[in-house]
């Protein structure tokens, strides 16, 4: 039970009585998001590369609240255990800072986003210009708020452009989320918790092809159609932002 | 399409011309879907005339790095390497620059006893060649198998260019075999590389 006011206020005690978490009238026409935003409007993306000194390649990424830091390790040798391969290896890692949700340790339930990540980037790195050798990406989320996989794939994207891997081209990804009748793109944690189903695609705007599509819940085929036109558009424009920031860091070092 | 100037920077998957008027070089590749070339790393794009004997007239367009790619032993490269261990018929070697650049991280290589020189190849005495510790010059061979590269070197700029006596001096070579301790006086045999003056 809640503690009264009444008892004695030197001691503090947190509530153990869950708030329910009341999902918000969507069918509502006016309902708007939490922070303002329109349906399909994105949040502003601030992009950094060179974050870490020590890697090969690193970038830094921040989507409102979500904060992520990507470093590139590569190509270097293979370990010995590993069978010859006359392509290069990639093998991904994300982890969650401990403090990267609002309740402690909670970020470990994500195992299964380092295999989606390969599986975006596998598409997009040009293999055979590093023979026998490996490319370890390591991504670590300090801040988790919502949509964590597309700014992880998209941070670790520029990583890579960052330490000089040939790629065919740089991957944006971005994720929609459907709430009842509504598409919204780009969804912070909250509204991703009560969102009826997702769609995350990871697109190479250049070459106009999706590495990978990931689907969850319940879509309609009309829906779907709707959700990846977003998505693709979405896509495209981040990569202009990536490039963009990509050539600063470029003139900025050679001055 | 956008005409691009001299210079320019790009990034992956930017457009960098027709294939039927440029020819893809270093850091450039060429869609066969579309016909286009297209950058694959981040940097400045510099378009070379193409050599005038050869078959095809188009210009290269290459990009040079703003960051150095990190290197990669690749066949027909020279490498500066150190000597971990030496047996009967293999040595054993860190490679540590690939041609003018050293690397981040060394990768592991192999000296096999007939790659050591070239002539005499079945004569060879891995222990009068290299000595552990030993900085030596060689050329890739291949990729070699999982574990290391496979290094030759069995001309006679490559061999042993560094290496110190018994004693704790550095030598000094006095002939492609044998090296002398300015200390000491010893002479020690290695495989010695000839240095160009």
């Amino acid at each position: 039970m809640a503690t009264k006011a009444s008892a004695s206020p030197s001691t503090y005690s947190p509530s153990t009585r869950r708030r329910k978490q009341e999902r918000p009238n969507i069918k509502d026409p006016d309902w708007v998001r939490s922070d303002g935003r329109g349906f399909h409007q994105c949040r502003p993306a601030f992009l950094r590369t060179g974050a870490v000194n020590a890697a090969a390649g690193s970038a830094y990424a921040e989507f409102g609240n979500t904060k992520v830091i990507v470093s590139v390790f590569g190509p270097r040798e293979s370990k010995k255990a590993m069978m010859y391969s006359d392509i290069g290896r990639l093998n991904c890692n994300i982890s969650y800072t401990t403090f990267a949700t609002s309740i402690r340790g909670q970020g470990s339930d994500h195992k299964e986003y380092s295999s989606m990540l390969h599986k975006a980037l596998e598409g997009a790195i040009i293999l055979e210009s590093f023979p026998k050798t490996t490319v370890d990406v390591f991504a670590l989320v300090l801040e988790s708020g919502g949509s964590d996989l597309p700014v992880v794939i998209s941070c670790a994207s520029l990583a890579l452009a960052d330490a000089g891997i040939m790629m065919y081209d740089l991957v944006a990804a971005v994720s929609v989320s459907c709430l009842g009748t509504n598409l919204i793109i780009d969804p912070v944690l909250e509204e991703e918790s009560y969102q009826d189903g997702s769609l995350m695609i990871t697109f190479m705007p250049s070459r106009n092809e999706v590495t990978q599509m990931t689907i969850t819940g319940e879509w309609s085929t009309q829906k779907i159609h709707e959700a990846m036109e977003l998505c693709l558009d979405a896509c495209s424009k981040l990569r202009t932002i990536m490039s963009s920031c990509l050539k600063e860091a470029a003139f900025a070092s050679n001055e | 399409m956008r005409q691009m100037e001299e210079g320019e920077v790009v990034t992956p998957g930017e457009v960098l011309g027709k294939a039927s008027e440029l020819r893809a070089g270093k850091g450039a590749y060429v869609s066969p879907e579309t016909n286009l070339v297209y950058a694959s790393l981040t940097g400045r794009r510099s378009i070379l005339s193409p050599a005038p004997d050869s078959n095809d007239q188009r210009p290269i367009v290459e990009i040079t790095g703003h960051k150095a790619h990190s290197v990669v032993p690749e066949p027909g490269c020279t490498v500066i390497a150190r000597v971990k261990k030496v047996m009967a018929k293999t040595a054993s070697v860190d490679i540590m620059c690939v041609d003018a650049k050293s690397v981040r991280e060394k990768f592991t290589g192999i000296i096999r006893q007939q790659d050591v020189r070239a002539t005499e190849i079945d004569k060879v005495d891995m222990h009068t060649s290299f000595r552990v510790g030993d900085i030596v010059r060689a050329s890739v061979l291949s990729l070699g198998d999982a574990r290391a590269y496979y290094l030759s070197t069995a001309k006679n700029e490559l061999g042993v260019v560094s290496a110190r006596s018994a004693a704790g001096a550095i030598m000094i070579p006095i002939s492609w075999t044998e090296m002398q301790c300015p200390l000491t006086g010893q002479i020690e045999k290695r495989k010695v590389a000839k240095v160009q003056t």
